[in-house]
């Protein structure tokens, strides 16, 4: 009788543990996307040159450098509570950019007024691609948000979907290239 | 550049994004030794990254902190390098402790109090049902960073040897 009853009291224990890391791991969510983000790029041979993160919003920048060509990102995780998780699905707000450098001034004043009438255009919503130059450093970049299903990516037991996620990133940077090419041509 | 650029740190030359690539290769290391990413804090010279791994009976998470000391411009790199403080720090933890087992650790604690993590000493640290294992050491970021396979392969074995010498210190602790 008396093992019984402790073998219930180390079951309800375990049980308790799995709901908290249940808790956990759904707020650590945004994290494994920043980790995931990080290692494919790095192994699809970008260097993370900056990282910047409150805990909520998680800034990174990646160079190629023998190509100079730069990838950005800013990853929210829109659903940190259980709650919203379970009913909408885990979902995160990314923001990818692509960026090369220029030399010619023409051509960054051009994205210069673009990235004027980028600012009047409501961005927030996804899909919309718009402009922005960094001047200092000579680059310029196109950039769209998007929102990502995360439960597509990351399985039960902190399994990561690394290929899948490579392959979304692939396409938008892609897309993003061809598009800033055709307007630096144009 | 308005608004979304604005949110980036921008450094100017590569010389000061050192740490940050190096936060990279760690990351492509530890992922690749089975360790998820699972919580990430930055700031313009201190980067702390924790990890997850998955497979491991003992170690609930690891922690590793990356404080860049010299070699923000060029004087400093030039004299000094580009040294750093990492920090590693394995967390075990036990899901069922009473107070007696925190009686205990106490006994381990005090002999602890007197090591030094950054002597490379590795340093115990009990607190309610997790138990903590640091060691801090200083080292020179190029040697770890853009040389191919050379740099990955010090890193790898950077980071192994010393989680799997924190991660002996702790075994004795785990509770069935």
């Amino acid at each position: 009788m008396s093992e019984d009853l402790e073998q219930v009291f180390v079951s309800l224990v375990k049980d308790s543990w799995k709901k908290y890391n249940e808790d956990i791991y759904n707020s650590r969510v945004d994290d494994m996307l920043v980790g995931a983000v990080i290692y494919s790029n790095v192994e699809l041979g970008y260097s993370l040159i900056d990282i910047t993160s409150d805990g909520v919003y998680h800034h990174l920048r990646f160079e190629h450098l023998p190509t100079k060509q730069r990838v950005i990102f800013e990853l929210r995780n829109l659903t940190e509570d259980l709650l919203s998780a379970k009913v909408l699905g885990r979902r995160a707000r990314v923001v990818i950019g692509y960026g090369c450098q220029v030399q010619n001034f023409g051509t960054l004043w051009q994205t210069l007024k673009a990235e004027v009438k980028s600012s009047f255009v409501d961005s927030t919503e996804p899909g919309v691609i718009t402009c922005d130059a960094d001047v200092s450093s000579g680059y310029i970049y196109a950039q769209v948000p998007l929102l990502f299903d995360l439960d597509q990516y990351f399985g039960g037991n902190y399994q990561v979907n690394y290929e899948l996620l490579q392959h979304h990133i692939n396409a938008t940077v892609h897309s993003l290239a061809k598009y800033l090419q055709g307007r630096l041509t144009a | 550049m308005f608004s979304f650029l604005a949110k980036f740190q921008h450094k100017q030359e590569m010389r000061e994004s050192k740490d940050e690539i190096l936060i990279g290769e760690i990351v492509r290391a530890m992922t690749r030794a089975g360790n998820i990413p699972i919580g990430f804090r930055a700031s313009d010279d201190w980067q702390s990254v924790v990890f997850k791994p998955v497979n491991d009976q003992v170690l609930n998470v690891i922690v590793l902190m990356l404080d860049r000391k010299t070699g923000d411009n060029a004087i400093q790199q030039a004299i000094f390098g580009s040294k750093a403080v990492i920090t590693m720090q394995c967390e075990l933890k036990n899901y069922l402790v009473d107070p007696d087992d925190l009686i205990r650790m106490y006994k381990t604690d005090l002999k602890n109090i007197f090591k030094m993590p950054l002597l490379g000493e590795v340093k115990l640290d009990h607190q309610l049902n997790s138990i903590l294992a640091t060691k801090k050491l200083i080292i020179e970021i190029d040697n770890y960073i853009l040389k191919g396979e050379q740099s990955v392969n010090n890193l790898t074995n950077l980071l192994t040897t010393n989680i799997t010498e924190l991660r002996g210190k702790l075994a004795p602790y785990k509770k069935t």
